[in-house]
């Protein structure tokens, strides 16, 4: 275990996963209670526009990616908000166009290689120091934001109507929350890959409802299962050279199964 | 010198609401002044609902003025004066993770501000909403796993938690049982009584809340105020809505 430490590469990859399990964990909390699970999919899947955009002109594809995911992030809450079609055949339609959009960027740009498989399914070896201070810096900004409203954002998700009506300013938190949760996915996917980001958000939380606890302790379980996700499926990436999206995923669905199987029992 | 006159909690001008072509709302005036009891009664689809959303600031009116608190409805920024428990306040998700208290406190996040966490005032009055409600005793207990009386109570300590000088409910009792549903009414009326809280609900139960209501709204399109419900048969607009029921109605209140 300790002797992958001695590796840069795989520092940079611990620190720059453990960072993301704390944020895809705590804004998938959000994210499942406002029933969203598949915004993060359809986020992680517009961020790979700005990832093709970037290794097709040559920019750094982290950046386009939160620039392209923030924007889809707002396109979609200001249909969703403003108008009364139906909110999930409109991620649909997104989460598909963003990615044959990418498809074709790739192609035409002649980038469809290696680099583009690591951002679809996160890649240890690929995760840089300027990706590292990139995913510290934005990652802490948006955690900030998420703690301070956390109480607004959870009363949101309970009843938007009611807390409303009490004066929060529920239009501006929700465009704020999908802000931070857009950032979140395209710093996320240089570990996890845009292919496999939304589960990483969505199942330690849905593993952490099984508990039946208050809301606090739902999102220190959701937290734990997903940092001892990123640190397992890691280590199973290194040691078994997979791509590590896929390693933690299958991690954080085999305590999500472990946790249903416990509670079901009970 | 003359003493200043009561400023409405709700002035209500000739208010018009319309969906497209469709009249829901007609020219529906009135005032809600503090520590009235009145409950809001018609027949499904005539508007009930919208009128409260509409008080809410959660539709805009067509046409019409509101005033809250003797301010415009979009210069209204107090909102914590005002409580409101949905229609479907009892249709709780039961997987959402949310302890009664957790509940409760939400009541008070619009007080907080931003930065702020909760003060000695902020528990005190979480603990005193959940004393008048009689749920400190489930106060840990997750709200999925209570019965829809329970819940019902839950969801007025929320509101009650803001210190509100009005309380707005939405047919509170949809799904709760009839014992619950005596029990409620007769916390309503404490409420009105005791704390001085103005209560305007929605109901359908006219029978069981003639004897505490001050008046009575009927909401068909356009409004209807009775000013004693005691008589409901002198309510011209009740007895054609309800004849049936308000000719027994009268009886069961004689014979009691």
């Amino acid at each position: 275990m300790f002797e992958m430490l001695s590796y840069d590469f795989m520092q940079r990859a611990f620190i720059a996963g453990l960072f993301i399990a704390t944020l895809a964990s705590i804004s998938g909390t959000f994210v499942v209670l406002k029933r969203y699970s598949l915004m993060s999919e359809t986020l992680a899947h517009s961020a790979l526009v700005g990832v093709a955009v970037g290794l097709v002109a040559g920019y750094n594809p982290l950046w386009i990616a939160v620039v392209v995911s923030i924007f889809s992030a707002w396109l979609i809450e200001y249909l969703r908000s403003s108008f009364s079609i139906y909110s999930d055949a409109v991620l649909s339609i997104m989460l598909s166009g963003s990615l044959a959009l990418a498809v074709i960027i790739v192609s035409l740009g002649g980038a469809f290689n290696n680099s583009l498989f690591s951002y679809l399914f996160g890649s240890i070896l690929s995760v840089s120091d300027t990706d590292v201070y990139t995913i510290v810096v934005f990652g802490s900004i948006s955690l900030v934001f998420l703690l301070l409203f956390s109480k607004e954002l959870y009363f949101i998700a309970y009843d938007e109507e009611v807390a409303k009506t009490s004066g929060i300013k529920v239009k501006f938190l929700n465009f704020l929350l999908v802000t931070v949760v857009a950032i979140i996915i395209a710093l996320s996917i240089r570990v996890v890959g845009s292919l496999l980001i939304g589960a990483l958000m969505v199942i330690p939380t849905v593993a952490a409802l099984q508990y039946r606890v208050g809301f606090r302790n739902t999102m220190f379980i959701a937290l734990f299962f997903a940092l001892f996700s990123v640190i397992f499926g890691m280590s199973l990436s290194y040691y078994f050279s997979l791509p590590s999206g896929a390693t933690i995923v299958l991690s954080v669905i085999a305590i999500f199964i472990l946790s249903l199987l416990i509670n079901n029992r009970r | 010198m003359s003493l200043k006159p009561e400023v409405p909690i709700f002035e209500v001008k000739e208010l018009s609401f319309r969906v497209r072509e469709q009249l829901i709302l007609e020219n529906v005036s009135f005032e809600i002044f503090s520590g009235e009891y009145i409950a809001i009664i018609g027949p499904n689809g005539g508007g009930k609902t919208t009128l409260i959303r509409l008080l809410l600031n959660l539709e805009k009116q067509s046409s019409g003025e509101i005033k809250i608190f003797g301010k415009k409805l979009k210069d209204f920024k107090e909102w914590y004066k005002i409580g409101y428990v949905p229609q479907r306040a009892t249709l709780v998700d039961e997987s959402f993770p949310a302890s009664v208290e957790d509940i409760v406190k939400m009541g008070r996040v619009a007080r907080r501000g931003v930065f702020a966490g909760m003060s000695s005032e902020d528990r005190e009055k979480v603990h005193d909403a959940m004393q008048k409600m009689d749920i400190l005793d489930l106060k840990d207990k997750m709200v999925g796993t209570l019965s829809g009386g329970q819940r019902q109570r839950v969801m007025i300590a929320r509101a009650l938690a803001s210190s509100p000088k009005i309380l707005i409910l939405d047919e509170p009792n949809t799904g709760v049982d009839m014992i619950s549903q005596q029990r409620f009414y007769e916390l309503l009326a404490k409420l009105n009584r005791e704390e001085n809280i103005t209560i305007l609900f929605i109901t359908h139960d006219i029978g069981v809340i003639a004897d505490d209501i001050g008046r009575l709204f009927t909401i068909n399109r356009k409004a209807t105020i009775c000013n004693d419900p005691k008589k409901l048969l002198s309510c011209d607009e009740v007895s054609d809505l309800y004849g049936i029921h308000a000719h027994s109605l009268a009886n069961h209140k004689h014979e009691h």
